[in-house]
């Protein structure tokens, strides 16, 4: 039983000042045991935040990012599942599915998580999952206004991942989940 | 005001130290499975039973005291004992087939078995186990529905078992597999969108309410991080329970999902650092039983008796009632009364004149039952009178604490208040049959 967590696209201090203060209340360390990022933080008070969460803190570079050294990709293994993350910017047209799984094929991962749209995103297809997580502050995004905070906070349990999506609409925090089983041969 | 007189017995030689050293006493100690790093300070050390300790373990005392107690000895056949090393195998032979006779008797006379295992139980056949068992309770005394007793209680471990040491993760996944079982896997073939769901019960892992599971979880991950630490720290000197040996480990983890049901069917008490010590002699007894079926439910077995021997002895560990008439602070005071009982002397030179508070040594012997004073194989042997006295297990630890002082009277009469402590808290090593018959002899004298 793994908890993992996926967030990003916080934009601290440009766009959001920070974190809603309901999630900030139920992100209390000593839960989750790997923090995956996807990028834009921007800052390092912000790095230093997730990483008081949680020691094992895996991010890839946003191009607001002010720390040009995070990586332009990443992948991780977790339990039976190899973890693949990207900002998306990258990633042209931004949010395409087909493009986003080219770029999972490259990686050879089940799950890719990336970002850059601020819409929660879950998606299936022949090569894996693809995962956007939203951007947990709500800050605006180059094609939207109206943002949504949210952030995913995954489960993964052998061979089975329950994926739990924490949105804030209206002012209320609202969990859903999603369910998906690897099967125990190669790909998803 | 009357000085109390020390009285005559207590002044017999058996308890004074011979000032002539032939070996040091820590080099003739039978074989035990632990190494005795406890009588290295004291070379000189002549402790008063320094003259028996180079016979067997299960010696009798001398044999000018046994006369005048008959009714102890009946079970013995052999009247005259003139030499102790022969007699002394010979008893426990008698005592071990007398042992096996009442343990095969069809319905068991709890109050024989008593008697004959307050003289001490022998460490053949898995006689202490089942022993053991029985005093404590788990066992009826009706022989006949032993085997349905037992398979009912570990069925029953079994269930606490699989309810309270999941992690959330799979409960969530067995209530979701009975709620829809043809549920869709979500293995959608091609692509598509992943449909989303509801959470069940609002319950999700970073949940803070009351009755989440998940936050259930987290809280109790703290108290099961203290018993690890607590459960790889016993006894660190004997293979059973430490070592990187794959039995080691398997024993360790026997021992930690007993204290982890045990805190959780518990929730006022809990889990107090020092019920691994009290958990630990139980569980090596029962493990160590030559019967396969019983070797293999040991951990089930070991719980119920743990349950049944903390009964007694719960209050020790409740902090709330410290203070009150059944904590801990007024067993040490009523430790102290029977010393003063027994012997005026050396209570009032302890107490008094030295002012050695008995709260600095007497608590660690009665919250952990003596599993800190003495060796291994020693402690089996005190806990066998524990269990088997019909006074009862609190009683009888208050006695056999008594004895422990008065067999070092000597020398705590001699020191002042440091050398008394380090005497009490580091306390050598004595011949324990001696110890425990002088506990028994507090017994008869305490109407004084």
């Amino acid at each position: 039983m793994v908890l993992v967590l996926a967030i990003g696209d916080l934009h601290i201090p440009h766009r959001a000042a920070d974190l809603p203060a309901k999630f900030k209340s139920m992100l209390v360390p000593g839960k989750i045991q790997h923090i995956i990022c996807t990028g834009n933080l921007c800052i390092k008070e912000v790095h230093d935040y997730l990483k008081s969460l949680c020691p094992s803190l895996h991010i890839t570079r946003g191009e607001y990012d002010e720390d040009s050294r995070y990586p332009e990709t990443k992948t991780i293994t977790i339990g039976q599942f190899k973890l693949g993350l990207c900002h998306g910017h990258q990633v042209v047209p931004w949010g395409d599915l087909d493009s986003l799984a080219m770029l999972q094929r490259q990686l050879d991962v089940d799950i890719l998580v990336s970002g850059h749209t601020h819409q929660f995103k879950a998606y299936k297809h022949e090569a894996g999952v693809v995962i956007n997580p939203g951007s947990a502050t709500g800050a605006y995004s180059s094609i939207t206004y109206d943002v949504n905070p949210s952030f995913v906070l995954m489960d993964i349990d052998g061979l089975r991942v329950v994926v739990y999506v924490y949105e804030l609409i209206d002012g209320e925090v609202k969990v859903d989940k999603i369910d998906f089983k690897k099967t125990s041969t190669a790909t998803l | 005001m009357v000085k109390k007189r020390v009285p005559d017995w207590l002044n017999s030689p058996m308890w004074s130290s011979p000032t002539v050293t032939t070996s040091p006493p820590w080099k003739s100690r039978p074989l035990s499975p632990t190494n005795d790093d406890r009588t290295g300070g004291y070379p000189s050390s002549v402790t008063s039973s320094d003259s028996s300790v180079n016979e067997p373990r299960f010696m009798l005392p001398p044999p000018a005291l046994i006369r005048p107690e008959p009714t102890l000895r009946t079970e013995i056949s052999d009247s005259s004992i003139r030499d102790n090393d022969s007699s002394a195998s010979v008893e426990e032979f008698s005592r071990q087939t007398q042992l096996l006779q009442e343990l095969s008797k069809k319905i068991i006379n709890l109050g024989e078995l008593r008697l004959l295992a307050s003289l001490g139980i022998p460490d053949a056949a898995g006689i202490r186990s089942t022993t053991w068992k029985l005093l404590l309770g788990y066992l009826p005394i009706d022989k006949r529905i032993w085997s349905s007793e037992l398979s009912k209680k570990r069925s029953q471990y079994k269930h606490f078992k699989e309810d309270l040491l999941m992690n959330p993760s799979e409960i969530t996944r067995k209530l979701e597999d009975s709620a829809s079982p043809k549920n869709g896997d979500q293995i959608i073939e091609g692509k598509g969108l992943l449909a989303r769901s509801k959470i069940p019960h609002g319950d999700h892992p970073l949940s803070l309410g009351k009755t989440s599971i998940w936050n259930q979880y987290f809280q109790d991950s703290e108290i099961i991080e203290q018993i690890d630490r607590d459960v790889k720290r016993t006894h660190p000197d004997i293979q059973f329970f430490s070592g990187d040996s794959a039995s080691a480990k398997a024993n360790q983890d026997s021992l930690k999902n007993i204290l982890i049901v045990y805190a959780k069917l518990n929730p006022g008490i809990r889990y107090v650092q020092g019920m691994n010590e009290i958990l630990a002699p139980l569980f090596y007894v029962f493990k160590n039983d030559p019967n396969e079926d019983y070797a293999v439910n040991a951990e089930a077995d070991t719980f119920f008796c743990f349950v049944e021997l903390l009964s007694d002895f719960r209050d020790n560990f409740t902090q709330q009632l410290d203070n009150s008439i059944a904590g801990i602070r007024s067993t040490i005071s009523r430790l102290s009364q029977l010393l003063k009982q027994h012997d005026e002397e050396l209570w009032r030179h302890l107490e008094v004149t030295t002012q050695v508070n008995p709260q600095f040594y007497a608590f660690r012997w009665i919250t952990l039952l003596l599993t800190q004073e003495f060796n291994f194989t020693d402690i089996l042997h005190i806990w066998d009178m524990l269990l088997s006295n019909p006074v009862g297990p609190r009683e009888t630890l208050l006695r056999v604490c008594c004895a422990m002082l008065i067999l070092v009277r000597r020398r705590l009469l001699a020191g002042d208040f440091t050398a008394n402590l380090k005497l009490l808290q580091s306390y050598p090593s004595t011949n324990v049959s001696h110890l425990l018959y002088i506990a028994n002899k507090l017994n008869s004298h305490s109407t004084q």
